[in-house]
């Protein structure tokens, strides 16, 4: 086996990331690896990937949710160690789980590990509530004096993480234990395409939305190399699309477009980030035939903009919430907020990661509808009209 | 890979948990009939393979495969107000070494980390509703087996089908008589494993020709002839004859047929029969690919020098194999090594590595023959020497109508001086035993030799029989003072001298004489007053050791 080596590969949108992961993993001969993503669109999607490039998926390479493997791997195999009983499954939960009671103030107080063990893990049904999945792994290989850890090593001799940035809180703490193991472990992820949260934990509660660059760095910088450059380049985004989407996240390097002649082969005429009044949708539609995007209640062929992560198209048209709206007037990222104590807060004005997928999508052009055409509007958008075209 | 540890719980005579640790090689297990021995091979292939004799044992689940008296006390429980949970079954399998992780958790009833495949039978979870409604009814005769499932997980607690299981298993059974004639299937196997396509395809042409050459014989034809003329009345005008069944592709098969010497399969000795079968098993395709053989009681029908050379073939073809033997021949266990050995007993099983390792050596260093009697009989009577034997056989006729102790599996075993050998491994397999010992005028010497199992250190089933009265006397033979503490003085002084002479056919001859004369015609003398048909008088300590 070459000698261990950790990576986190940060990619631009549209950079071949699912390719890339399948081509590295076909590449081990000796050895199992393991693919996981938080998603199960994605976890479809590199599947799918392998049948393109590979006509199969091979004996040695297991694809599954990042879920489905700590329960499988992480709970199941010495969960004998902290728990007695019988565990039903997962059960998924977006906020925190576990509650107590809500105290007058509003603030959720939930049950402790050590007073109500059972609460605090379990559902009434017996099922491990998914923010608390990888702090139980972590629990068991402690308890356990690290079997969990010393098993998986002879299961996988490489482990590839896809779409990093949606892991926070304790799942971070387990990759942890894999840098330290034997496994070479790969991250991949876009840091501005978080569109799930795993944990609303307090765990490394700076390092969520994406921030896992900083978690490296901060604290795992000796076992585990960052690469910016592999995955830098957008295979599908042109450099109108880049350099408009770039402006979502000033403080990232801002995403470029790969210039090999394969990628800049196209005859589209037609490039950019364009505004169209919503009278001139139909003209709009009938011309160019782009992908509608929606914030939410797309119904096929239309896609929402949060699941359509991973996937590429010629032209797409969205329609923006009023708050994107907002931002492509005013061209700001945040908002001041009172809180309860009456602090001022920055918090995003709008969802920014969504948007970036919106935008992301395309390969040529992208068309944001409007009402008021004739206000001004930020740098990088052009107004189309079915009169002037 | 090898099979290291097996943990049997409500399969069949094992109703509490049946712990057996496996060695890497050759594993023999040795037990009287009815303790289990088949059932362990059959609880492992079972376990491993999901068959059982032969067939799929999901379409054949019932309720003999539980243990019958947890089945009762369950179906009794259910009248009462304290129902018990339907009894489940549990076979583990734990695998040695460390390369299957994927096998590796706590999920096994050890609670440690283990390797392995934990193999259920358990009332499934989707039935619970039905089940509950079934049992409110009430008036339940029989397990409710239609709501069980048969269930295999890793010790990590996956699901697994047994064809996942990485550790395959082939169970030989030569004296089965699952089949009509052991030949059909026999050629079978020849042909499914070890002919190619060609091969196959070229035997049946063959079989082909044949049948064509006899539908055109001319008194096949001629037959065919009457039966159409026969025919030829009936409403329907059509052709009937007589022809050769075409009509499966494999129906050729079962005409065949395998003779050995020009004999037919079937009808040749059933000890030539178990050799081919079991070489025929152990070359079957299966057998080859398999982890570990089970091999059940290869001695059926064979001779010393046949059962010789089986177990030589055994031994080469499967030198890197596990290999699981059940048997009761002293002889197997003997040539294939006393190290190997697995004494079941009482639902309990003990190997002779765990005793004391003199002990050890003393028995690989003996005959297995002797050992095998004190596993294999229902109590031992362990004296010293032949003439005791004797003696002592009678002694127990006399108080048990006339029947020989072995008739009552009671085996008396001569062992020289090393009665403490034998009781180590009677302790361990907890079976009762009788020591009858001299005390050669020193009944201190024996308490303190025998310190472990009398007093306070008394074990349950083992008695220590010896006089506890000193006698003396002034005879000397050459030079040397008499022992008048064996059991020759001991019984001519319980008997009487008269007595004594009468049966040995001795005249006249006084105390000292007779006690001469006994110790020198030591043989004669016991098989005297063996087959004498004079009422006996036996000394207590005897009269205590056959004591039931």
């Amino acid at each position: 086996m070459p000698s261990k080596n950790n990576k986190l590969i940060i990619s631009a949108a549209g950079s071949g990331k699912t390719t890339y992961l399948v081509r590295e993993a076909l590449k081990v001969s000796h050895g199992n690896v393991l693919i996981t993503t938080y998603t199960e669109a994605n976890e479809q999607e590199i599947k799918k990937k392998f049948y393109d490039i590979n006509g199969s998926i091979p004996i040695n390479i297991t694809i599954q949710t990042w879920f489905s493997f700590l329960l499988q791997h992480g709970v199941r195999p010495y969960q004998g160690t902290i728990f007695d009983g019988h565990i039903k499954g997962m059960l998924l939960v977006n906020g925190a789980s576990g509650i107590n009671y809500v105290n007058k103030q509003g603030i959720s107080v939930p049950f402790t590990e050590e007073k109500d063990f059972q609460k605090h893990y379990f559902s009434k049904s017996d099922k491990l509530y998914s923010d608390k999945l990888a702090k139980f792994v972590v629990k068991c290989n402690t308890q356990s004096k690290g079997k969990v850890v010393d098993r998986l090593e002879r299961i996988y001799n490489y482990v590839f993480v896809d779409e990093v940035q949606d892991l926070a809180g304790n799942d971070l703490e387990f990759l942890k234990l894999l840098f330290k193991s034997k496994i070479n472990t790969t991250l991949v992820g876009d840091p501005r395409q978080v569109t799930y949260l795993t944990h609303n934990e307090k765990k490394y509660h700076n390092y969520k939305d994406g921030n896992i660059k900083q978690f490296i760095l901060d604290k795992c910088a000796k076992e585990c190399t960052i690469d910016e450059t592999t995955l830098g380049r957008s295979h599908r985004n042109n450099a109108e699309i880049c350099s408009f989407s770039s402006k979502l996240y000033p403080l990232l390097e801002p995403s470029i477009p790969c210039d090999c002649i394969e990628c800049r082969s196209s005859s589209s005429t037609h490039n950019g980030v364009f505004l169209v009044s919503s009278g001139d949708i139909d003209a709009y539609r009938v011309k160019y035939n782009p992908v509608v995007l929606r914030h939410q209640l797309a119904i096929e062929p239309e896609w929402n903009y949060g699941n359509c992560k991973g996937l590429g198209f010629d032209r797409v048209l969205i329609y923006p919430t009023e708050t994107i709206s907002k931002y492509l007037c005013d061209g700001r990222l945040s908002k001041e907020v009172k809180d309860k104590s009456g602090n001022i807060k920055h918090k995003n004005a709008f969802d920014i990661a969504k948007f970036y997928v919106a935008l992301t999508r395309a390969r040529y052009s992208v068309a944001i509808v409007c009402n008021n055409f004739s206000q001004e509007y930020i740098d990088g958008l052009i107004k189309w009209s079915s009169k002037g075209d | 890979m090898y099979i290291s540890k097996v943990i049997i719980k409500n399969f069949k005579s094992f109703r509490e948990p049946f712990c057996l640790n496996l060695n890497k090689g050759l594993n023999i297990i040795v037990g009287n009939n009815g303790t289990g021995k088949s059932t362990i091979l059959e609880a492992i292939h079972l376990a491993l393979s999901g068959l059982s004799n032969g067939r799929y044992f999901k379409n054949d689940l019932s309720e003999y495969f539980f243990n019958y008296d947890s089945v009762h006390e369950y179906l009794d429980s259910l009248d009462t107000n304290k129902p018990l949970p339907p009894p489940e079954i549990s076979i583990e399998v734990f695998i040695g070494g460390n390369d299957l992780p994927f096998f590796e958790g706590d999920d096994n009833s050890t609670k440690r980390s283990e390797c392995g495949i934990c193999f259920k039978i358990a009332l499934a979870e989707k039935f619970r509703g039905e089940y509950n409604d079934y049992v409110k009814d009430g008036g339940i005769a029989a397990l409710p087996i239609e709501f069980y499932e048969v269930d295999w997980t890793t010790c990590a607690r996956e699901s697994i089908t047994p064809r996942k299981i990485p550790i395959k298993s082939a169970l030989i059974d030569s004296s089965s008589n699952r089949y009509k004639n052991g030949s059909d299937v026999y050629i079978s196997h020849i042909i499914k494993n070890h002919l190619d396509e060609k091969d196959r395809n070229g035997l049946a042409h063959a079989h082909r020709r044949l049948q064509a050459a006899f539908i055109q014989d001319t008194s096949v034809v001629n037959v065919n002839n009457i039966i159409n003329g026969l025919a030829k009345d009936e409403v329907n005008n059509k052709n009937i004859k007589l022809t050769v069944d075409l009509s499966s592709k494999d129906a050729w098969e079962a005409s065949f047929l395998t003779s050995v010497e020009d004999i037919p399969f079937h009808h040749i000795g059933k000890g030539e029969q178990s050799i081919i079968k079991t070489k025929l098993a152990l070359e079957h395709k299966k057998s080859k690919e398999a982890n570990i053989i089970l091999l059940e009681e290869p001695e059926n029908h064979l001779s010393h020098s046949r059962l010789n050379q089986l177990i030589r073939n055994i031994h080469d073809k499967c030198s890197d194999k596990q290999i699981l033997i059940s048997t009761h021949s002293s002889f197997v266990a003997n040539k294939l090594g006393l190290e190997n050995l697995i004494i079941v007993e009482n639902r309990k099983s003990v190997r002779l590595k765990d005793l004391p390792s003199t002990t050890q050596d003393f028995f690989e260093k003996i005959p297995g023959y002797d050992t095998l009697r004190l596993i294999l009989c229902k109590k031992a009577i362990l004296v010293e020497g032949d003439c005791d034997e004797l003696l002592v056989q009678r002694a127990y006729m006399d108080s048990n109508g006339g029947r020989l102790p072995i008739q009552d599996q009671v085996d008396v075993i001569s062992v020289g001086t090393s009665f403490l050998r034998f009781l180590q491994i009677a302790e361990k397999i907890n079976k009762p035993v009788s020591v009858v010992t001299d005390n050669d005028g020193k009944p201190d010497a024996i308490q303190a030799k025998y310190a472990d199992y009398l007093g306070v250190n008394s074990k349950p089933g083992i008695k220590i029989c010896y006089d506890v009265n000193v006698d003396v006397g002034d005879l000397k033979i050459a030079d040397k003072p008499f022992n008048y503490n064996t059991l020759e003085p001991k019984f001519l002084k319980s008997n009487g001298v008269e007595n004594i002479n009468r049966i040995l056919g001795t005249k006249n001859k006084t105390e000292d004489q007779l006690h001469e004369y006994m110790k020198a015609n030591k043989t004669d003398c016991a098989l005297k007053i063996f087959e004498t048909k004079e009422k006996l008088t036996f000394p207590q300590y005897i009269l205590d050791a056959i004591e039931k």
